[in-house]
């Protein structure tokens, strides 16, 4: 009948645009870096002409992408651990492009910083420390005048790499959560409310007087929000900057780069940075990929590692990654093959 | 002849899709859920656990069901008088005025404001509101939830019911009318069991988009996996944590949130079929 | 007219009921109820619609259609300096009207002929499964149709996130909406109307194309209105199955961007919250012209 010829031509000619546009890049995965990705990304394809697409669906459905093949690469901030590599149906290799961190967020009237330590911190997280009055505040914040407001946490509802980031740090420092609650994109919280996204914790946290709870440095960063300084590993309450956050990547880093950040030994290290990876498969000729979209993606991964991109991260509140790292992710791209050979110089 | 066979194997070809595409879609979801279902069987349904940590996983669906069945229901409640009562205002009461035009554009306008929309309004402003007037301590909740939602099914609720309200035969009312019976005599004994098959499956189909609303539900329900004890307890519901954590899931949470998923498929198939029979008992 | 009849026969007899003031008192007091349940629902459309419009006015100038959203050190600029958020949601704008209209192609004709199937074919069995399969599909959450279109097309039909995946989505979710208000519509048709056509000798096929359909059209037009409005605001499937994009995109097997897309983009960005009031105007705004519209085709059918 008409109506479905019509819609036959329209596939037709819609396929036929199809074919003749210029190949474009795509990437899926985590949210934490999405406005630095989509700004970075944007300059790119200014200097360069190629066009590249990010989602910001979430570590999972972004390493999900790459499994089934949809995307050119994935992004995460959690890296895949073995078994999970033993998953993947080829070896993946991990890029990082840069830092962030987890701050702890409050809601105090008239107060401007407090200090915790991390028996403190999780005291609270845990519901065991109730009241803003409590003792074991006092005792590290000697100049401060709490109220006696009763204390709600808020934590992220949504499965995160930030809430991963986070706990990651608490199981580190506290044998008490890691029995209890662990490390996860989730976890089942002992008290408080969930909010989704890191606007619905700071706004949350921001409307109700007393709250705490915990939001990605970027966006900390952006809105200046009050936030807490931590003790690190090394007994100094550190607050978090750019600074302080790139600090936690200058140790020792593996090869692949694989690593945790959290608690980190270094002076000044803020204790709960961390990285986050792009990924892709180490042998790009896979589905029908052509040489020259696997070039295509690792000059991108190439540039996001060079000082335009690293500079973008600093001014939109990103720690840019330490030299040591730098060359090291530069390393693992040359390792990246095309039918066997290395694609890169 | 040639053309109505014709004619009537096209229908029935159209109606094919139908099944293909919910065939397909419960396949895929008993696809996904199979290692959940395999790890935890039938107490999947209603162990109240929800935990992610690695090691010691376990996932229960009870708190997430109760949440979804407590936010549509009270949003189907306090829906159903406020879209009734504006059915009768534009296809009965002030049929063909301006008036009648002004108000069923306005709430078919409220369709189209888009759920992330409805979810940070109410973050922003109704959730403050209810902080103000003392309902709740942080304005996170069923009641909350099931007010957006109410908010948001209340257009479905009521288009359906105008055009099968306003297509009722003026005969009949005017018989009605011409034996002495009151506006609301004619409304009650006339108008309503003529049309209560569209306004029936507008409810249904109102009823069905509150089962499945995410975004907003998530925003507002609290996010706490315990089961909730009142009006202003904070719960989750199987949209919203489908939602929350499908991003971000792998393995056997992921499978679980698919089974999940197929849960609420099943839920509503059941709803929808008890709706229907207690409406067949009374017709 | 027997049925009338019967009704106010069985009622029971009460002052309430029987005396004429009683029965005018119930009469007008449900008016005033009725008013007054109208009014809360449509203030609560002013409350929230009124509550975009105060955020987002300001934002909507001759960029905001024609440029894409600024990066998020322009936004953070803009900000800190007391400006105006720069760019605009030209690609989300293009990528929604392309997906919508694509998935109004699918589904409209198919959710039309199945609304005809349901309704020529009440007494079947066949048909009574049907339906409630349809008011079913209704209910699934958006994500979980996300999840189903991109098993089927992001990974085995255009090997990639794509417009196309899009609006298959977003077809799925239309389809429901218009089988039923198309079967619905079809029913309040008087069945004089049908008997005249065939007592005319018009063949069956012209009989369901010629008379019934157009005699529906309000109803018709309602529901896929409906659909619309609905598939505009969607979020979830469309990060599943489009993913976004930064430019314009008329490539049908390339991802695409969409306004609700871009809002959760501005939503998740700490320098570009600002901007999701102005980009829901803009969906606000295009459900009222359709809205409009339809009501003017409605009128111009004077039935």
């Amino acid at each position: 009948m008409k109506k479905n010829s019509l819609f036959l031509a329209l596939v037709l000619v819609l396929s036929a645009i199809g074919t003749s546009a210029k190949a474009q890049l795509s990437g899926a995965g985590a949210t934490f870096p999405l406005p630095f990705y989509n700004m970075a990304f944007e300059q790119y394809t200014k200097t360069t002409g190629e066009k590249v697409t990010y989602g910001g669906v979430g570590s999972g459905a972004g390493i999900k992408s790459l499994t089934d093949k949809v995307v050119d690469f994935g992004a995460s901030d959690a890296f895949l651990s073995d078994k999970e590599l033993k998953a993947m149906p080829g070896d993946v290799v991990h890029i990082p492009t840069c830092s962030g961190a987890v701050v702890v967020a409050f809601n105090l009237p008239g107060i401007e910083t407090i200090r915790l330590t991390p028996e403190v911190l999780v005291d609270i997280l845990m519901g065991k420390i109730k009241n803003w009055n409590d003792a074991s505040l006092k005792k590290i914040n000697q100049s401060v005048n709490f109220p006696n407001l009763a204390i709600t946490v808020v934590y992220r509802s949504d499965g995160s790499g930030t809430t991963n980031m986070f706990t990651d740090y608490l199981t580190k420092v506290s044998k008490v959560w890691a029995d209890k609650l662990g490390t996860g994109k989730t976890v089942n919280w002992l008290t408080g409310i969930g909010a989704k996204g890191n606007p619905g914790v700071a706004g949350t946290i921001s409307q109700t007087k007393g709250a705490i709870g915990y939001v990605g440095s970027e966006y900390s960063f952006a809105q200046k929000i009050p936030t807490a300084y931590l003790m690190n590993k090394a007994g100094k309450f550190i607050k978090p900057s750019l600074a302080t956050v790139s600090a936690a990547g200058k140790g020792a880093i593996p090869a692949d780069t694989r690593v945790m950040l959290t608690n980190s030994s270094a002076a000044i290290a803020y204790p709960i940075s961390g990285f986050t990876w792009l990924l892709i498969y180490k042998e790009q000729n896979y589905n029908n990929r052509t040489l020259a979209q696997a070039t295509a993606t690792l000059k991108l991964m190439d540039w996001m590692l060079d000082k335009q991109a690293q500079s973008i991260a600093g001014t939109v509140n990103y720690a840019p990654l330490p030299e040591a790292v730098v060359t090291k992710a530069k390393a693992i791209l040359r390792t990246v093959t095309y039918n066997g050979k290395t694609i890169l110089k | 002849m040639n053309s109505d066979k014709i004619l009537k194997y096209v229908l029935f070809a159209a109606s094919l899709l139908i099944l293909l595409i919910s065939g397909a879609m419960v396949l895929s979801l008993v696809q996904g859920s199979m290692p959940s279902f395999h790890q935890f069987g039938w107490k999947f349904l209603v162990s109240d656990k929800w935990d992610p940590t690695t090691g010691r996983e376990q996932y229960g669906a009870l708190l997430f069901v109760a949440g979804t069945l407590f936010t549509s229901i009270l949003a189907l409640l306090i829906a159903i008088p406020m879209a009734f009562s504006t059915s009768l205002f534009v296809a009965e009461y002030f049929r063909n005025t301006w008036m009648a035009s002004v108000v069923s554009t306005l709430v078919d306008l409220l369709a189209g404001i888009p759920s992330i929309i409805y979810g940070l309004w109410g973050f922003y402003v109704l959730r403050t509101f209810i902080v103000d007037i003392g309902l709740s301590a942080q304005g996170y909740g069923i009641f909350t939830s099931g007010l957006i939602l109410a908010i948001m099914i209340i257009p479905y609720a009521t288009s359906l019911s105008n055009t099968t309200i306003m297509m009722v035969p003026n005969e009949l009312k005017e018989a009605a009318y011409s034996l002495g019976a009151t506006r609301l005599e004619v409304i009650w004994n006339v108008i309503i069991p003529n049309a209560r098959s569209g306004i029936t499956a507008s409810y249904i189909l109102a009823f069905g988009r509150a089962l499945g609303e995410t975004l907003a539900v998530t925003m507002l329900i609290g996010n706490s996996n315990k089961m909730p004890t009142g009006l202003f307890s904070t719960g989750n519901s199987m949209a919203s944590v489908i939602a929350n954590q499908f991003g971000e899931a792998s393995g056997l949470q992921l499978s679980s949130l698919i089974e999940i998923g197929l849960l609420l498929f099943v839920i509503t198939t059941v709803i929808n079929a008890v709706g229907k029979y207690i409406i067949k008992k009374f017709a | 007219m027997n049925e009338i009849n019967l009704l106010l026969e069985n009622k029971r007899s009460s002052i309430i009921t029987d005396t004429f003031k009683g029965r005018k008192i119930k009469d007008n007091l449900f008016l005033s109820i009725v008013i007054l349940f109208s009014l809360i629902t449509i203030s609560m459309v002013f409350l929230i619609i009124g509550t975009m419009v105060f955020k987002g006015f300001h934002q909507i100038n001759f960029a905001f259609f024609t440029q894409t959203p600024p990066n998020t050190f322009e936004a953070m600029m803009a900000k800190s300096s007391g400006k105006l958020i720069p760019g605009g949601i030209i690609n989300g704008i293009t990528g929604s009207l392309y997906m919508v209209a694509l998935a109004s192609i699918l589904a409209i004709p198919f959710g039309v002929l199945i609304g005809i199937y349901l309704y020529e074919n009440t007494k079947k069995r066949y048909a009574s499964i049907i339906r409630d399969i349809t008011d079913v599909l209704q209910g699934v959450p958006s994500i979980v149709i996300g999840l189903i279109v991109y098993l089927w097309v992001v990974v085995n039909v255009t090997k990639g996130y794509s417009a196309f995946a899009g609006s298959v989505a977003l077809s799925i979710m239309m389809l429901p909406l218009i089988v039923r208000s198309t079967e619905e519509s079809l029913k309040m048709i008087p069945d004089s109307l049908k008997e005249a056509a065939i007592a005319l000798g018009t063949p069956y096929y012209k009989v369901v194309l010629r008379v019934l359909v157009p005699t529906s059209f309000t109803g018709l037009m309602t529901g896929i209105l409906l659909a619309i409005s609905r598939i505009l605001g969607e979020t979830a499937p469309l990060m599943l199955t489009a993913l976004g994009n930064p430019a314009i995109n008329w490539n049908v097997v390339k991802p695409s961007s969409a306004v609700p897309l871009l809002i959760w983009q501005f939503y998740n960005d700490p320098n570009m919250v600002d901007l999701i009031w102005s980009s829901t105007l803009f969906l606000m705004g295009f459900v009222l012209i359709l809205n409009l519209l339809a009501k003017w085709i409605a009128a111009s059918r004077k039935f």
